[in-house]
């Protein structure tokens, strides 16, 4: 009646065939040919970036959704724990307030962005996800040790404060003073062992100073077997933490042993003063740690934890409350349960109650370690 | 005697049955013989109800078969009736269907019969509940707490320092014994087949059972309520011995454990505590005081190792220290993996010593 006389539908139905099937083939020869340039030095279409671009900022506001920040970020021991990784892991190629993108960074492409600059177009939430998890085709890669969100909130404390840091704020966060040159601080096989002591304490503290946040624990008068392993287990991600995998992922075999003499012949310290004692949970603490409690099934903490024990067995009078914490957390989550003596504290740890994590954290950050109780163990 | 061979016979029966599977088990007389033989296999051995050598199992004994052969013969009855309702002569099957006998074999029967058993078997309980009753100063008395997954054997002693042992309960011939029965995690349930009865353990409360082993011998016991995964792995053994034979035993458990006598067993010894082992466990004049696990002060005197899963010797004390999990699942101890061989070796030595 109009006049037009509509295709049949089998005719539409062939169509399409033919159009999948073409594009299906000039695809397939697409890729075979090896047509496509995956040089770094050539550049996306405009609109290829677009979408790119698109999709992948879509992706990280959708999936940081569920992420929520812990109490405080604006903590500065906290943001002094991210910058001293930050200097370490991020720097070379992402830029930091004393030092310019490597060149070798530069030449990625997608070239990693200037934080100092790139930090402000994401939401703190986004932040935390992309450290957490990385982005593929990027470069960008995923925090070493995923399970550590505790971590990566120490860094995200230390981006939030990136833009427009100046030189010497950077240099007071990252602790570069204490380490001066070119590189802020390394743990390269080729430094000498004080640069390496220097740049263990650049975090962990020394007699002078008190370490920069309580998740990097005091490390003089530790054992020196003890020192080892750990340094070996977290090189070999037998023990989960993206700062310290990092860190002695780079030490020569020989440094470990040598890092691990030095922190072991000092002093141990007692990191909590008498003003700061909570005295109710060091009480109930003290009774945990010396004859355990046996309707629960725990043993005794003294029993392994004690100077005479073997060297293995860390000494834990002294060391900060939040990381005993934290370990025992990590244990009882079967996080921290790669390692044969992990396979012995794991199942203890996981007894544990919340209040019990707590007290005996309490005893142990202020119990003398050369003392009597130690001895009587 | 070892107590690894009796330990081998205990743990797998089908060892007592002759022979093999018959070639042609198809017949019926092959079969027959295969289902006797098996019969006996289960009749027989340390963990046998019916070889009873306790008062109690004496007392349950004749129950047992009473109960067993009234069984039989009523069966018997029934088949012939059935048979004589289905097949006999008219004369027998109009006798059959008089009321007096349908009341009589169908209601009074039972009735007497059933009632005569509930008596039999209320004055066996009642026996036992008497002897505990009559429990005097003289009874020793032990107390046996249900774990995850062995037993803890506490005997009570006049100086008042009680003697600590583990899955193992020794009785003097001849003299009652009181147990009380605890657990502190599930529901136990305490049985030696040849002794007495089975009581549960119930948690938050005690029970009370008589032993009295009437011959000196080796019988075993068994966790009777399913406890768990490794609920299976939960026995003991019961030593019955002469009265004075029992007393030098008490008395040289209640001394403190051996001191190594090698310098590998001394060896031992520190890696013992250099291992924290004493967290959980202890032995007697040493500075190991754990309530955890099992008391070693006199473990390598004991006929077994885990609850009557391991024989008691210095390679099961390894492979127990290395590998305990796959031995026994969820057990409470963790593995100590990280012992160094000659360490590990050493560290048996000196439990094994610790008789």
């Amino acid at each position: 009646m109009l006049g037009i006389k509509l295709p049949h539908w089998r005719a539409i139905l062939w169509g399409a065939l033919v159009a999948i099937l073409g594009v299906v083939l000039l695809g397939t020869v697409f890729v075979f040919s090896g047509l496509y340039n995956v040089a770094a030095s050539a550049r996306h279409f405009d609109i290829s970036n677009a979408l790119i671009r698109l999709t992948l900022r879509r992706s990280v506001e959708m999936r940081s959704l569920s992420v929520t920040p812990p109490g405080d970020l604006s903590d500065t021991r906290l943001a002094r724990l991210g910058a001293r990784h930050f200097a370490l892991g991020c720097a070379p190629c992402h830029a930091s307030p004393v030092s310019a993108q490597s060149p070798v960074a530069a030449g990625m492409y997608p070239a990693p962005p200037l934080l100092t600059e790139a930090v402000e177009t994401w939401r703190t939430e986004e932040l935390f996800w992309i450290v957490r998890h990385g982005l593929k085709f990027t470069g960008m890669p995923s925090w070493p040790a995923e399970e550590r969100g505790d971590e990566v909130w120490a860094l995200v404390a230390f981006l939030e404060r990136l833009p427009g840091m100046s030189e010497r704020d950077y240099a007071a966060l990252a602790g570069t003073e204490l380490a001066p040159g070119a590189a802020d601080f390394t743990f390269a096989p080729t430094a000498d062992t004080d640069r390496l002591v220097a740049a263990c304490e650049n975090c962990h503290g020394n007699a002078e100073s008190a370490p920069v946040h309580p998740l990097a624990p005091p490390l003089d008068g530790q054992k020196q077997p003890y020192l080892e392993r750990s340094l070996r287990e977290y090189a070999a991600n037998r023990r989960q933490s993206g700062i310290m995998e990092a860190a002695a992922g780079e030490l020569a075999p020989e440094a470990i042993g040598e890092l691990a003499r030095v922190f072991a012949e000092r002093e141990a310290p007692v990191t909590v003063k008498p003003g700061e004692r909570d005295t109710g949970s060091m009480e109930r603490g003290a009774a945990i740690a010396l004859d355990g409690v046996r309707g629960d099934d725990i043993p005794a903490c003294r029993s392994c934890h004690s100077v005479s024990t073997s060297g293995q067995f860390p000494r834990l009078g002294g060391l900060p409350a939040e990381y005993i914490m934290t370990q025992l957390e990590l244990f009882r989550a079967g996080v921290r349960a790669d390692s044969v003596y992990a396979a012995i504290m794991a199942p203890i740890a996981a007894r544990l109650s919340d209040e019990q994590i707590r007290d005996v954290a309490a005893y142990f950050a202020a119990a003398p370690e050369r003392g009597e109780e130690a001895a009587a163990r | 005697m070892r107590p690894g061979t009796m330990q081998s016979v205990a743990m797998r029966p089908w060892r007592l049955v002759g022979g093999g599977l018959p070639a042609a088990c198809c017949l019926r007389w092959s079969c027959a013989a295969l289902f006797s033989s098996l019969l006996a296999a289960g009749c027989s051995g340390p963990q046998s109800a019916l070889s009873p050598s306790g008062v109690e199992a004496l007392h349950i004994d004749p129950l047992f078969w009473t109960a067993t052969w009234t069984g039989v013969l009523v069966t018997l009855m029934i088949v012939v009736l059935v048979a004589v309702a289905l097949y006999g002569p008219p004369p027998w099957r109009a006798w059959l269907g008089r009321d007096w006998i349908v009341i009589g074999g169908g209601i009074v029967l039972p009735i007497l019969v059933l009632t005569g058993l509930f008596v039999y078997a209320l004055l066996v309980m009642q026996a036992g509940a008497l002897r505990s009753a009559q429990a005097g100063e003289d009874t020793i008395t032990v107390t046996v707490t249900g774990k995850r997954w062995w037993w803890e054997v506490t005997y009570a002693t006049p100086q008042g320092e009680p003697i600590v042992s583990a899955n193992e309960i020794r009785l003097p011939v001849g003299r009652p014994v009181r147990l009380l029965l605890e657990s502190d995690n599930v529901i136990h349930s305490f049985w030696a087949p040849q002794i007495a009865g089975k009581l549960d353990m119930i948690p938050g409360r005690t029970n009370e059972v008589v032993l009295e082993a009437t011959e000196p011998g080796v019988s075993r016991g068994q966790c009777a309520e399913y406890c768990g995964g490794p609920h299976a792995l939960m026995s003991f053994f019961v030593i019955a011995m002469p009265e004075e034979d029992y007393a030098a035993w008490l008395a040289r458990e209640a001394e403190p454990g051996a001191e190594p006598d090698t310098p590998q067993a001394a060896h031992g010894q520190e890696v013992f505590f250099e291992n924290g082992c004493g967290a959980c466990h202890r032995i007697g004049g040493t500075p190991a005081q754990g309530v955890i696990g099992p008391d070693l002060t006199h473990v390598g005197s004991r006929h077994s190792l885990a609850a009557a899963t391991l024989p008691n010797d210095a390679e099961a004390f390894a492979r127990w220290i290395t590998d305990n999990q796959h031995i026994k699942p969820d057990n409470l101890m963790p593995p100590f993996r990280q012992l160094s061989a000659p360490d590990l070796a050493a560290l048996a030595a000196y439990l094994d010593g610790l008789e």
